[in-house]
């Protein structure tokens, strides 16, 4: 694979002072789902206002997002059909008429996603470029262009380690300068190998792997994902984004390089709301338990550190992750609960739907409460959007109201019952209200003889300093055995702000002193061009570059050529009885060991991990397709209890369910799940044998079969299922599941080669 | 609109309309099934005889007050002109009206409070430390005094390795503690039953079980191994303890929820086994969902195996009932995880050999599929999806025995939302499946609160929000009202009057009765998740995070 240079491109799209952002972008144009300011405020006010109760036009799509809107053009992202067929459908609309111009289906996979929680999030514009990002939850992250072509694409369970949850929170990209922000619980490799809430930050217009971030920290904190959408703003030099994770914190970081400026620990679980920024301080709020009271969330506000350099905040010893903020930061709290809708910030209010279903406003210098207003008996995900003196409120209960806050309590003016629940926040731009339902897309009309657009502040992006370091582009390598890849190389200031162009490198190889596994991958650079030979093995590693006395560092992965085999034996069981999994195997470390079984080393699954119960490796590249997977496997367990082991095969996972004893194909429950009899017994071995066929109309078979290990292998497959829109690609892996994490499971004797 | 600013901890005055909805809802009657005489309008159907008044209501031992799970109390006096007050830093209500003591729990509390022997127990979680030894997330059984307060001892529960898809974070033990004499019976959340001595340890440590200190840290399952704990003079000392999940091989989804009832010689608890975090995949389907232990030394005696664990639609939650005689035999009542309410045999079983190993199986007396078809398969006969709003239910609250007949409703996780629901009248001297339908009313939602039934009326709540009155003879429906907030407890009827608690805080009071008539509400800093308990003339009313106990007027 060969990669172009691209660093000049990088730099004109970033530029080392790009001063102002021209605001006007925003008139006419709604290009994320918390609206212009970050905020969930409109900046839209109406001459002879009138919201039209009856909508202008619906479309008979699911969803669970926020509409957005540039050029002309609306932006929607919902869900259709049922069981293998159900597809998430990025669609874009001519903005007057609802006319779909082009759309774009994507299907889940693996994902432990339920009860169609799909299309929870936005599109995502890029007002430059023109093109459109979607973070799915089942991990694709996709970049098309304004017609619908896509421009590039990543599978982050497969390439990045990402973990699914059955929330089906994914959270929507966040466009700045030449980045997007993409977040997710990942277990990587290397020392990214422990599941931490991460974020991404990726070159928008090609994808490359500019830095990760990893500002939280690991259980019992962390406890599943967040949505919480990063407010981005230029402080202390430094441009910096916000945002909750799904380990409890407020985290800061550097835009630029992904650097974790400072966390503050607020919770115990997850957080979920997006936060805002009034002046100094930020103010947000969380459902959870508490870190220091015995009460289940709570409103908050963080006085922001004068100095991003020096916040007084030290790591923690054990826990790692970002310096944290002293306790004294916070500047009030209040006792407001919810576990995902996010605050809106007009003037010096906020307006706060809360879990119990009333709209809250509180004073936001002080958190003092100030009125509610009881709307319905639950709210689930959905945030106000305010304009023009009104609060548009949709309600889990298909409830939307339209609620005037000018007085001294909130009034309501409208009051609608739409079909479905509503779990996505409006949209409003050029006086059209879009509210998706988990039934329909709305349009509502707001009459008016005149729009009027409040000024944004600007952009000020923050200026670069001296030079201190080499920014490699992209930062994160995979080859394919027999291919290269450029590597483009920046000379940026001490925030990652870019300044100029790099010249060549000298590459040397780099072991972090920390690393628990010495490797290097089996690649070389010539120039800043790294290759990897036909015949070069499964590997990981660094690399450390130099260039006009500055130094930067690369690391990557190595694909070897199919066919891939692996039984273990060359692994030197260590300490504690075990042997890390091969480094380059994605999200293994923690889920996997090298142990020996009855004189044969083999893999075994680790137990009581708390978000490994269910443990999926990647071992090769995600674009693999048509290819066969077999080895031999076995769960431990007795008569009433075994666990489950199986092999992922192009987004198929086949796996032996022993207490069900069955042989099953899946690919998220609800979408793939077909199984057939096969009697498994505790502490045997059996070979598993699984193919994958993809035909030139799309349509595709998975065939698997099991014998008892040493046995013949039979002539017919013991299951084979016909998937008429199969993955057409996918990363070959591993699968265990023990439930309750009592009984392990083993592999052995793995082999990848393409179908014959 | 109705007002949260207490539950919001607002000292800020506002005056907010609280408007509550209810109407005499006689329009859409239940519909009648079997051949039971539901034809009969309410004034010709002979009441039951009054529940005999006991002055202070006697004690509360087990999570339904008796092992027929219907709550009521037959104690006089209730003051209904109880308050909450404001909790100080050192946690007393002060202010709080007829208030004999308060008590603070974790940061969630779900079973009921059950009183014996000048006790109260009470299942919460750890976000309120009170042993050195025991840091972080925990599941905690609490003993008090009854007349004070004061905790006496501690039980604790260490999580689960498996994460939050069986032991979810915070949820602490949901179990209700059934206390019978000198011992005590608890769910934990790890899956395990545990007989505790009510005494704690002040008796010394009760055996066989000998390992606390490394219970701990270990939990049954993880005992060899475990680094002894420090015990403190306030732990709790287990007699015996019986781990369902390693035993067994359930899969408790998400939390073991279920409190046991008990019999002459077994405990009865449900696993909880249940799905995965996929929801539809079942990982022990062929494990039992309802078990029998003996009493004294906690050994498996009976396990069910009526196929229950198969058709699993989420979990089994629902705590079972048991009489001693309903129609003639002594029952396990237990509402299931696939939507019926079996009646097994509550002293004889089936036996089993297979593999070289015997078995006993439950026995099914009768069984009732308390989730109406059309729940199930829609007009074109394929299936409704499950977690849907008009879609199928298990059965999560507890079916309550009351003068030989049994009412059920269906239910899902709050998780889930709201959703179509139904009540289920058994009369199991009819036989078994329809036979045994006396009436099914169908304008409830799902619910998880278990029905009250008293003078030959049920109420019932739904997690909607609503509660209903209705003819335990015939399902007709005398009112309905609207607390306009999710409900997870179940109605208290005591002294002429409904006690209900909702997620705003609130503790609805309402007239018992044909007659609908609202008598106050009394807000609470938290939600109340917990349905109220009255015994030996204490009221206790358990929010999220406290619990209150109140003076009652009577002797």
């Amino acid at each position: 694979m060969k990669l172009p240079l691209r660093a000049l491109l990088v730099l004109l799209a970033i530029g080392t002072a790009a001063p102002v952002q021209a605001e006007d972008i925003h008139q006419g144009n709604w290009l994320a789902w918390r609206g212009p300011l970050q905020t969930g405020v409109s900046l839209e006010s109406y001459a002879d206002y009138e919201f039209n109760e009856d909508p202008l036009w619906t479309d008979d799509i699911a969803g669970r997002g926020t509409a957005t809107v540039f050029n002309g053009r609306l932006y929607t992202w919902g869900y259709r059909g049922t069981g293998p067929d159900l597809e998430e459908v990025v669609q874009a609309r001519d903005e007057k008429t609802g006319e779909i111009l082009w759309e774009r289906a994507t299907h889940d996979f693996i994902s432990d996603t339920i009860y169609n929680r799909y299309s929870i999030g936005s599109v995502a514009i890029d007002p430059e470029t023109e093109n459109v990002i979607v973070a799915t939850t089942y991990g694709l992250v996709t970049c098309y262009s304004k017609d619908g072509d896509q421009i590039w694409e990543h599978s982050m369970i497969e390439r990045f380690g990402r973990l699914s949850f059955p929330n089906g929170r994914a959270g929507s990209p966040v466009i700045d300068g030449n980045i997007v922000i993409i977040r997710g619980v990942t277990s990587y490799w290397g020392a990214d190998g422990p599941a931490r809430d991460r974020f991404f930050g990726f070159d928008k217009k090609t994808g490359d792997l500019l830095w990760s971030s990893t500002p939280g920290v690991g259980p019992p904190y962390l406890k599943d994902s967040s949505m919480s959408t990063p407010f981005l703003e230029t402080r202390n030099g430094k441009r910096v984004f916000y945002a909750g994770t799904g380990c409890g914190n407020i985290v800061c970081v550097n835009v630029f390089d992904g650097t974790p400026l400072w966390r503050f620990q607020v919770s115990k679980g997850g957080l979920n709301s997006s936060p805002v920024i009034k002046g100094d301080t930020l103010i947000c709020l969380h459902g959870k338990e508490n870190i220091d009271t015995t009460e289940i969330g709570r409103g908050f506000a963080l006085s922001l550190p004068a100095d991003y350099d020096n916040t007084g905040g030290e790591v923690d010893p054990v826990q790692k992750g970002a310096p944290r903020l002293p306790e004294t930061a916070e500047a009030w709290r209040n006792r407001l609960e919810m576990f995902t809708s996010s605050p809106v910030l007009v003037d010096d209010k906020i307006y706060q739907v809360v879990k119990t279903g009333s709209l809250v406003c509180v004073d936001a210098n002080s958190g003092e409460y100030l009125w509610e207003l009881k709307l319905a008996n639950e709210q689930l995900h959905a945030s106000p959007v305010y304009a023009d003196g009104k609060l548009y409120v949709p309600m889990f209960p298909g409830d939307f109201y339209v609620v005037d806050v000018t007085g001294d309590e909130g009034k309501i003016v409208n009051e609608l019952k739409l079909d479905g629940n509503c779990v996505g926040s409006p949209a409003i731009c050029n006086g059209r209200v879009y509210v998706h339902t988990t039934e329909k897309l709305y349009c509502f009309e707001i009459k008016n003889s005149g729009i009027q657009w409040a000024e944004a502040p600007a952009t000020v992006m923050p200026e670069a300093g001296e030079p201190t370091k080499l920014s490699s582009i992209p930062v994160d390598l995979l080859l394919t055995a027999g291919s290269s890849a450029d590597v483009s190389l920046v000379k940026a200031d001490g925030n990652g702000i870019p300044i100029s162009e790099a010249g060549v490198a000298e590459w040397g190889t780099f072991i972090p002193p920390t690393a628990k596994v010495k490797a290097t991958m089996d690649a070389a650079f010539e120039g800043n061009t790294i290759s990897a030979k036909a015949d070069a093995q499964l590997s990981a590693g660094a690399w450390k570059g130099t260039a006009e006395g500055l130094t930067g560092f690369v690391r990557g992965r190595v694909i070897s050529n199919l066919p891939y085999t692996e039984g273990f034996e060359s692994f030197e069981i260590g300490e504690g009885g075990f042997a890390y999994p091969p480094l380059p195997w994605i999200g293994a470390r923690l889920k996997w060991e090298v142990r020996e079984l009855d004189g044969n080393k083999v893999l075994a699954k680790t137990l009581d991990r708390v978000l490994f119960q269910r443990s999926l490796s990647f071992i090769g590249h995600p674009d693999l397709s048509n290819y066969t997977v077999q080895a031999d496997v076995m769960t431990d367990g007795s008569r009433r209890i075994k666990s489950v082991v199986g092999l992922i095969n192009q987004r198929y996972i086949i796996s032996l369910v022993g207490n069900a004893n069955i042989i099953e194909v899946s690919s998220n429950h609800e979408r793939i799940k077909e199984s057939a009899p096969f009697p498994i017994s505790a502490n045997v071995w059996y070979t598993l044998k699984t193919r994958v066929d993809v035909a030139e109309d799309g349509s595709g078979v998975i065939r698997a079969k099991a014998w008892p290990k040493g046995e013949a292998e039979p002539d017919a497959w013991t299951i084979e299922v016909a998937h008429k829109n199969a993955h057409k690609k996918g990363a070959p892996g591993l699968f265990g599941f023990a439930p309750q994490s009592q009984k392990s499971v083993f592999i052995d004797n793995i082999s990848i080669s393409s179908n014959e | 609109m109705k007002s949260i600013l207490h539950l919001l901890g607002q000292s800020l005055c506002l005056l907010l309309l609280v408007l509550f909805t209810s109407c005499a809802k006689q329009e859409s009657g239940p519909e009648k099934k079997g051949s039971a005489p539901s034809d009969a309008s309410p004034e010709e159907t002979p009441s039951p005889a009054p529940e005999s008044a006991i002055p202070g209501g006697g004690e509360w031992s087990t999570w339904g007050r008796d092992a027929s799970n219907n709550m009521m109390s037959p104690a006089t006096g209730l003051p209904i002109d109880f308050s909450a007050g404001d909790l100080d830093d050192d946690g007393n209500a002060v202010d709080a009206k007829h208030i004999k003591w308060v008590a603070e729990m974790g940061s969630q509390a779900y079973g009921t409070a059950t009183v014996k022997d000048g006790r109260v127990f009470i299942g919460t979680n750890n976000e309120k430390p009170r042993l050195d030894s025991v840091v972080g997330d925990h599941g905690i059984v609490m003993c008090f005094d009854e007349k004070t307060g004061e905790l006496i001892w501690q039980f604790s529960v260490p999580k689960l390795g498996a994460g939050k898809v069986s032991d979810w974070e915070f949820l602490g033990v949901c179990s209700s503690f059934t206390v019978d004499g000198k011992y005590g019976y608890v769910i934990t959340n790890r899956g395990e039953v545990i007989c505790l001595d009510v005494y704690g340890m002040s008796d010394g440590n009760d055996g066989p079980f000998q390992d606390e200190a490394k219970y701990q840290n270990g939990g049954l399952e993880k005992l060899e191994g475990a680094e002894p704990a420090e015990l403190d003079d306030k732990s709790a000392d287990i007699v015996w303890g019986y781990d369902m999940r390693s035993n067994l091989g359930v899969f408790p989804h998400n939390i073991t929820s279920s409190s046991v009832v008990i019999s002459d010689k077994y405990v009865f608890a449900s696993t909880s086994n249940g799905v995965d975090w996929s929801h539809i995949n079942i990982p022990a389907p062929y494990n039992p969902c309802l078990v029998a232990l003996d009493k004294e030394t906690g050994e498996l005696v009976a396990e069910e195996a009526s196929g229950i664990g198969e058709r699993i639609m989420h979990c089994n939650w629902s705590s079972p009932g048991y009489s001693a005689d309903l129609a003639g035999t002594p029952t396990v009542v237990f509402g299931a995880g696939d939507g019926f309410t079996y009646g097994f045999h509550a002293s004889e079983f089936d036996e089993e050999q297979d593999g070289g190993e015997t078995f006993n199986l439950f026995k099914e007396v009768w069984k009732v599929d308390c989730c109406p078809q059309e729940y199930r398969v829609d007009e074109n006969g394929e299936p409704i999806k499950y977690a849907t709003y008009p879609g199928p239910s298990e059965i999560i609250s507890s079916p309550v025995v009351y003068n030989n007949k049994v009412y059920a409703a269906i239910g899902q996780d709050p998780e889930h939302g709201e959703g179509v629901g139904c009540v289920t009248c058994i009369d199991p001297s009819k036989g078994t499946g329809e036979d045994a339908v006396v009436w099914q009313f169908k304008d409830v939602g799902r619910t998880i609160s278990t029905p009250s039934v008293v003078d030959g009326l049920v109420y019932i709540s739904d997690y909607s929000g609503r509660v209903f009155c209705l003819d335990a003879e015939t399902g007709e429906q005398y009112w309905e009202h609207d607390t306009l907030s999710h409900i997870w407890g179940s109605t208290l009827v005591v002294d002429g009057k409904v006690l209900l608690g909702n997620e705003d805080g609130e503790m609805v009071i309402l007239k018992a009765g044909k007659e609908y008539e609202e008598l106050t509400i009394v807000n609470y800093p938290a939600p109340i998740y917990a349905t109220p308990v009255i015994a030996n003339n204490t009221l206790y009313v358990m929010t999220q995070t406290h619990l209150y106990a109140y003076q009652m007027g009577g002797e």
